[in-house]
């Protein structure tokens, strides 16, 4: 009983929340995050309320719950794209209420894609020399089939043991060849995307192909 | 995109390729603009800003989501994208020529964009034009939205920077829709390609 007396002096309203900023990995649906202040001593609940432009209504967030801890996500029936939403995230305790700063958000300018998937590098050879083709697959939620969605493909790659990453850009081709290998060396390759519009998908994780050692059949072409 | 006489040899999906090509860069452009000009923004002039609901094509009834848009038929979505380019006639005639005034230290860069931008909506209107006369008679509709805002975008130099920066961001987002529209067109033209889309 003491020291929760002794305690209370120090209870305050919750601190601002911060850095809120949304994603967008398909031009369909949005997600936005933020980061809490602190709690003020006290139990506190979180809130995130958006007006989109032409209307005065003031909605709050339609699931906390899809996308994790301090977030909130729109699915596609919440979600519509060259309209500004206005989102404010509010921090409530016993003893008040702290708002963030607005952020202003049109869907269409926040897409960040998934990374690419089913990354798939096999060593193919060419009148006795080897190279590597890379092939992979659009990230499953973006509807590229469609137009909805434009992407292109970087892809980056290096030697086990090397610190350098040789990067090429793709364009739309969702197939890359790799000429000029070291015999005998494993690969590591990655790939990443970007909308015709927006922001570059993280990497996808690393493939590793170990090429054969071709150090005999360059020889022997070497005498020749 | 090209001369008309040679056009009629050119496919509807390589007409299609090169016009998304174009709009492509419209929307680069614009958002490069966009983004020159928020370097030097003053404060003040986030808050007058005028609501993007204020953009004088915003009455043009566009879809909102992927749902609607793939509803929309080919004829429509040409029509809409060529309705949102034409009314953008006047309004970047003014951004041209206003521009010479623009107090912004990049206003020679500026300029020279704001010329470009000019050209490739220019010439991809023409392209837009011819595509039309092959999609039959339901693609040539258009609807003007006329510009009321005048020749003059201010006097002072916030009013000035204020209203450039609003009419080019209404821009930012339809030439996003006109390059959106085109690009759903080119898929669905470009059907027996599965490497494009």
């Amino acid at each position: 009983f003491f020291t929760v007396h002794a305690n209370r002096t120090h209870y305050r309203p919750p601190g601002k929340p911060t850095r809120a900023r949304c994603r967008s990995p398909e031009k369909e649906t949005f997600t936005c995050w933020w980061e809490p202040g602190s709690d003020g001593g006290l139990p506190t609940t979180y809130a995130l309320y958006y007006r989109k432009e032409n209307s005065d209504t003031v909605y709050e967030c339609p699931d906390y719950h899809t996308a994790g801890e301090n977030s909130c996500f729109f699915n596609k029936n919440d979600t519509s794209i060259w309209i500004n939403y206005n989102i404010t995230v509010v921090a409530t305790n016993a003893l008040g209420s702290t708002f963030s700063d607005p952020v202003d958000i049109d869907v269409v300018y926040i897409v960040k894609p998934n990374p690419p998937e089913k990354v798939t590098v096999t060593v193919m050879e060419d009148k006795g020399w080897p190279f590597l083709r890379v092939s992979w697959e659009p990230p499953h939620k973006a509807d590229t089939r469609s137009g909805w969605i434009t992407l292109i493909y970087e892809l980056r790659v290096t030697l086990e043991g090397e610190d350098d990453w040789e990067m090429h850009l793709a364009g739309q081709q969702k197939l890359f060849n790799i000429f000029s290998l070291r015999s005998g060396g494993t690969y590591l390759v990655q790939v990443r995307c970007r909308p015709d519009h927006g922001f570059w998908s993280e990497w996808s994780s690393t493939s590793y192909i170990k090429v054969p050692d071709y150090f005999h059949r360059e020889k022997s072409v070497w005498i020749l | 995109l090209c001369m008309v006489a040679a056009c009629n040899a050119v496919p509807i999906t390589e007409l299609l390729d090169r016009a998304s090509q174009r709009s492509d860069k419209l929307h680069s452009l614009s958002t490069t603009l966009t983004q020159e000009l928020d370097s030097h923004f003053p404060p003040i002039g986030w808050m007058i800003m005028p609501r993007p609901s204020m953009c004088h094509t915003s009455s043009l009834q566009t879809p909102n989501d992927k749902e609607q848009a793939l509803q929309v038929s080919e004829s429509d979505l040409l029509s809409l994208a060529r309705s949102l380019l034409k009314s953008w006639v006047d309004p970047l005639l003014v951004l041209s020529t206003s521009v010479n005034t623009l107090p912004h230290p990049a206003q020679s860069s500026i300029s020279n964009k704001i010329q470009e931008l000019q050209e490739n909506s220019k010439s991809l209107g023409d392209g837009l034009d011819i595509l039309s006369g092959k999609m039959g008679p339901a693609a040539q509709t258009v609807s003007l939205l006329p510009y009321s805002g005048g020749n003059d975008i201010g006097q002072d130099r916030i009013s000035k920077l204020t209203n450039f920066h609003f009419l080019l961001s209404c821009f930012r987002r339809d030439s996003h829709k006109i390059d959106s529209f085109l690009k759903v067109l080119r898929c669905r033209a470009a059907k027996l390609q599965p490497e494009m889309c």
